[in-house]
């Protein structure tokens, strides 16, 4: 990666400070309850201004732009941290582009200092895709209806949903602590997302966008996030691949390492393949983002495809490589098996992303 | 890396890109249809001319032997727009990536004075005598024997699978001159007239209709000891630094095969079952994984390029590029041919690779030549990863007793 130096401290940071604090034990405890949020690691980054890392400077932020929230990702990612910095640019993004001065400094402001977070409930209940049209309903400007389990719900303050107004597609802020608004937190494959229902019973909104300025907002948000999460699944699937290679050269079966075996050195070069052509996609997609190059959006949906695709496959055949003891509650590897499903699900299927490269690339229609 | 001048790549790609609209289209595409191979071979020889005559022939060769004396990065970025057309490329290919650069670094200096400028202008072909029978992969295991003779050396044995032995001029060649010595350090390198007596080329019939593969035997074939490149049991190093001397070679982001583009084109028109074949998941998703790829290997590509232009050495992930781009040529391929449904099974041999998806599909070789997928993940995992080496029972025995 083509880094200046700014990138290259905040990831030297973001290493050292998450080697220590993502300790095995405690990731373990976060996997127990349902809905846990890592309060504790979440408490420690706003110290060194990760919520801001991504806003611009007029704004209270660090104005290292989408890249600087990249690294941050990777970084995450490769320590199975669980921290709402990609939902929380986002949103903060969108409120600095589509609302009043007001709200800047409010919510605006809340979301880049970390005193507050936010979740995205861009999902639908009954679609691999996400919420467009969206299953939220707005009357008479207060909002109803039941979301999909959505990470970071079940504590954070605000979350940015999609809602029909009539015809309308509304692109909406709701602060969560609000009587209309109650959260079920519900066991989840990685209980460590903090994921939640959210159930709206004529809550008070913020109305960030309506009509074909919401709907483009809404694909800008979600293709946003998912770059930055492909950083995160390109992280967590190079720890993979370093556990797996690291476990094949320790483990000896019949008087040699594992990883002399031909089987095993193809996993672990699929594996490398898959992570190298999803960092591509995704430095590229980075590249024409901040060029602002419209080919972003579709190249944004490749490296989604392709960053879901290398943690799935790495984290899938870590598990293999370390053979039982992979399967134990004790081994990390089933950390990363649980996030990359997380991850691969919580943005919306790469069945929906693939659609959406071909709509972009210009390949989808039929004759 | 040698440190040398970081070139305008901007200007020098615009006057590429300007050259070749000039000249290119006279010798691509449609100007090679209906050609016999003879004259497909002479109009590749009057391109390499024309080239040479305007410093885009042997870009990176001493100017003193005909070459341009030009950067790496100037010879890619030549590359990247010459693979645009169609051109007649291939029997060049090896002569000038290996055996006529590594010729100029070791021979002595009236060969290099006197066989540099000819195979740079395209007069002279200059083949590879590597692979054996039972060598392969695993080069230095080769059985050629050397042995001296007076001032020289005469060889006797076989090579095989050398592309346009059957119109080289002159070749390197590696032999064995001790086998009572492991076999890495048994063996010595030269470089000969392939019109020495004893030579015998016999063409290798391929499944599809390429004249590049050939045997050629060996019978009291005549070396001078003065064609020897570097020292006696030095051949092995030799080979390798021949085999490494194109640091980093331009290929063809679609496997010289149909683009992604075609394959779309085609899955626009038909159909399966009377439905759009472009509304089935399994065609979209192969269509998908394809972009996927090319945006993949085009991003390893550049940032190659980005290294290199600052000074520094590429990345090891450009090693993924030849693996994938075989396999999903052939992928591509059967699935182009299923759409077809059963007039896929229509063969025209005189079609070209890179336009017919059947042609294309027939010629595997991009997955064996130069390096089998399987010993090319093996040495990912090995040389990138860091596993271990596999288990090689023949290692430090001499090669007459393993």
């Amino acid at each position: 990666m083509n880094e200046n130096e700014d990138y290259a401290m905040v990831r030297e940071q973001a290493q050292r400070f998450l080697n220590d604090a993502m300790d095995p034990e405690y990731l373990r405890a976060l996997l127990e309850a349902p809905g846990s949020f890592d309060g504790r690691t979440w408490a420690s980054v706003i110290e060194f201004g990760w919520p801001a890392i991504a806003v611009a400077e007029e704004h209270d932020g660090l104005g290292l732009g989408w890249r600087g929230l990249c690294v941050l990702a990777e970084e995450s990612g490769r320590k199975t941290a669980s921290l709402p910095l990609v939902p929380s640019a986002v949103a903060a993004q969108l409120i600095f582009a589509h609302a009043d001065r007001a709200v800047h400094q409010e919510d605006g402001a809340a979301l880049v200092s970390g005193a507050r977070y936010a979740c995205l409930a861009l999902a639908r209940t009954d679609d691999a895709g996400l919420a467009d049209p969206p299953e939220l309903h707005l009357r008479g400007a207060l909002l109803h209806g039941t979301s999909a389990l959505t990470p970071f719900a079940a504590s954070a303050d605000y979350a940015l949903v999609a809602a029909q107004d009539g015809e309308t597609f509304s692109l909406l802020l709701v602060a969560l602590a609000q009587p209309a608004v109650s959260r079920t937190p519900s066991c989840a494959i990685d209980n460590s997302r903090a994921a939640a229902e959210l159930s709206f019973d004529g809550a008070r909104v913020r109305v960030l966008a309506t009509g074909n300025e919401a709907r483009t907002a809404f694909w800008r948000a979600a293709s946003l996030a998912a770059l930055a999460t492909a950083f995160e699944q390109i992280g967590g699937a190079q720890t993979c691949l370093e556990m797996a290679r690291d476990y094949a050269l320790e483990r000896k079966a019949f008087g040699q390492p594992i990883g002399r075996f031909q089987a095993i050195k193809g996993k672990l070069a699929d594996m490398y393949i898959r992570i190298e052509l999803a960092r591509g996609c995704a430095l590229d997609a980075l590249a024409a983002l901040e060029q602002g190059d419209p080919s972003w959006l579709g190249l944004a949906a490749s490296a989604r495809v392709a960053a879901t695709d290398a943690y799935e496959v790495s984290a899938r055949e870590n598990i293999q490589t370390h053979g039982a003891i992979g399967v134990t509650w004790e081994a990390l590897p089933h950390h990363h098996y649980r996030r990359s499903r997380a991850l691969g699900i919580e943005l919306g299927a790469a069945i929906m992303w693939r659609e959406r490269l071909l709509a972009e690339s210009g390949f989808a229609s039929a004759a | 890396m040698q440190q040398q001048h970081i070139p305008d790549l901007k200007a020098y790609r615009e006057q590429a890109v300007a050259w070749l609209a000039e000249h290119a289209p006279r010798f691509a595409g449609a100007a090679r249809e209906g050609r016999s191979g003879e004259e497909d071979l002479q109009l590749a020889r009057d391109w390499q001319a024309l080239k040479a005559k305007h410093g885009y022939a042997g870009i990176t060769l001493p100017r003193e032997y005909g070459g341009a004396g030009r950067t790496e990065l100037e010879k890619i970025v030549f590359s990247e727009e010459e693979m645009r057309y169609d051109l007649p490329l291939l029997y060049f290919s090896v002569s000038l990536s290996n055996p006529v650069p590594i010729m100029l670094r070791h021979a002595p200096e009236d060969y290099r004075r006197r066989l540099g400028p000819p195979a740079i202008r395209g007069e002279h072909i200059w083949c590879q005598l590597f692979s054996e029978p039972a060598a392969g992969t695993d080069l230095a295991a080769l059985r050629l024997r050397a042995e001296r003779r007076g001032d020289g050396w005469v060889l006797n044995g076989q090579k095989v699978w050398t592309s346009w032995a059957q119109v080289a001029d002159w070749g390197v060649v590696i032999a064995r001159t001790d086998p009572t010595v492991p076999k890495h350090a048994g063996l010595t390198y030269f470089f000969l007239d392939m019109k020495t007596p004893g030579i015998t080329v016999r063409p290798i019939r391929r499944l599809v209709n390429e004249p590049d593969l050939n045997e050629v035997f060996f019978d009291d074939v005549f070396i001078p000891d003065v064609q020897r490149l570097g020292g006696v049991g030095q051949g092995f190093k030799v080979a390798v630094e021949t085999l490494m001397i194109e640091r980093y070679a331009v290929t063809d982001e679609s496997g010289y095969g149909p683009t992604l583009e075609a394959f779309v084109e085609l899955a626009r028109h038909s159909r399966i079952n009377g439905r759009p074949a472009l509304e089935d998941g399994e065609v979209r998703t192969a269509i998908a994984q394809a972009f996927v790829e090319r945006q993949g290997l085009r991003s390893i590509h550049r940032r190659a390029v980005t290294a290199m232009a600052a000074g520094k050495e590429p990345g090891p992930e450009g090693a993924i590029r030849k693996l994938l781009l075989g396999r999903t040529r052939q992928r591509l391929g059967a699935l182009a041919l299923d759409l077809r449904g059963a007039n896929g099974a229509r063969f025209n041999p005189d079609a070209s690779q890179v336009t017919d998806f059947a042609r294309s599909w027939m010629d595997p070789s991009l997955r064996i030549a130069g390096g089998t997928d399987e010993v090319l993940i093996n040495t990912l995992a090995e040389r990138i990863l860091g596993l271990p080496q596999d288990y090689r029972p023949d290692k430090g025995l001499p090669f007459n007793q393993s």
